[in-house]
């Protein structure tokens, strides 16, 4: 797939890739951080200008990023009805509301395998459009800069530079998972330890 | 939720989470070790003047590139590495990866265009160092 892809961006530049990451930001699993990666090296080669390029792939993420965050707000009267009296429901969207930003920022470009979820569920929890909108845009900015800019340092050793990020992506989410399981075991033995607490002795 | 399930769900975030940040973890430190072996190339003054590099290790060109691409990459005339492979030299031909090439016009030699175009560009930049280089043109000096 990722061969492919390249083929593509190197015979019709930005458009193309412009396309790619718009499709990956709607869930096709599409490899987008080494196509940046990437153009950044073909930038520096001098096949694609470098800020036309940037600015349309940042356009075309956002774009679709808000799209996909549009889904998540038109499926939210759906998951209303069937979760608005569950009180986990009530207290996902109330820790979304708080904690939101972070997760759709740092899900642009460092844990980029669940920002499509993210996405959704910023939609479906009633998270500020407007919000959303400048969180993505900060997150994709480094995401596009950032990367493709590694990409243009290393040149024709882009490659080595994408595997690096790769894997750092593919460690963050594993440090993620962890992080969760050790709050929710924390949370868990807290409220069993405050249970057992009010136990009268018999 | 039940407790039951609530301490299934957080065994298996741990032990999920454990797993993937211990792989991509290694993964990670070997790839930053190659990140420091190669270290980022300099910009040479000609690139920088004209964004062109002038790149000449044949083992970097990959399945994936084009004619046209490594042609540009390597500086080397298209029409050197469409002989080399007794292809003609159109859009749509040039539009194909390498890989795209071998399978249809040499089905029967796996490997055969890679191999011929690193050839063909080696046998070009052998040509071209061993040119003798011209000679300076002589300074003219303005009469008084």
């Amino acid at each position: 797939m990722s061969d492919f892809l390249l083929t593509q961006i190197i015979n019709y530049g930005a458009p193309v890739l412009g396309m790619i990451v718009f499709i990956g930001a709607l869930g096709a699993p599409f490899p987008g951080t080494l196509l940046i990666v990437a153009a950044g090296a073909f930038a520096r080669q001098g096949l694609l200008a470098w800020h036309t390029t940037a600015l349309i792939a940042l356009a075309f993420v956002v774009l679709g990023d808000n799209l996909s965050y549009g889904m998540g707000h038109f499926a939210r009267e759906a998951v209303l009805r069937r979760f608005q009296d569950s009180q986990n429901w009530i207290k996902a969207e109330s820790s979304f509301t708080r904690w939101g930003g972070m997760a759709v920022f740092w899900t642009r470009f460092l844990i980029t395998g669940i920002a499509v979820p993210v996405n959704l569920i910023a939609g479906t929890s009633g998270f500020g459009i407007r919000r959303f909108f400048l969180y993505d845009l900060a997150g994709e900015a480094i995401w596009i800069f950032g990367y493709g800019g590694l990409g243009y340092l290393f040149g024709m050793q882009w490659e080595v530079v994408s595997e690096f990020l790769g894997n750092i992506s593919g460690l963050a989410l594993g440090l993620v998972l962890v992080g969760t399981g050790v709050w929710l075991g924390v949370r868990q033995w807290r409220i069993v330890a405050a249970r057992n607490a009010n136990v009268p002795e018999a | 939720m039940s407790p039951k399930v609530q301490r299934i769900l957080v065994l298996g975030l741990v032990t999920a989470g454990i797993l993937l940040a211990v792989f991509f973890g290694m993964r990670a430190a070997f790839a930053f070790r190659e990140v420091r072996r190669h270290g980022p190339p300099p910009l040479s003054p000609f690139e920088a003047k004209n964004n062109q590099p002038a790149e000449t290790d044949v083992e970097l060109i990959r399945e994936w590139m084009t004619i046209p691409y490594i042609a540009r990459m390597y500086r080397v005339p298209p029409e050197i590495l469409f002989e080399a492979l007794s292809l003609p030299r159109s859009k749509a031909i040039g539009e194909k990866s390498l890989k795209q090439l071998n399978d249809e016009y040499f089905p029967q030699a796996e490997g055969f265009v890679m191999t011929t175009v690193k050839a063909a560009i080696l046998e070009f930049q052998a040509q071209t160092l061993s040119a003798p280089t011209p000679p300076a043109p002589p300074t003219v000096i303005p009469a008084p």
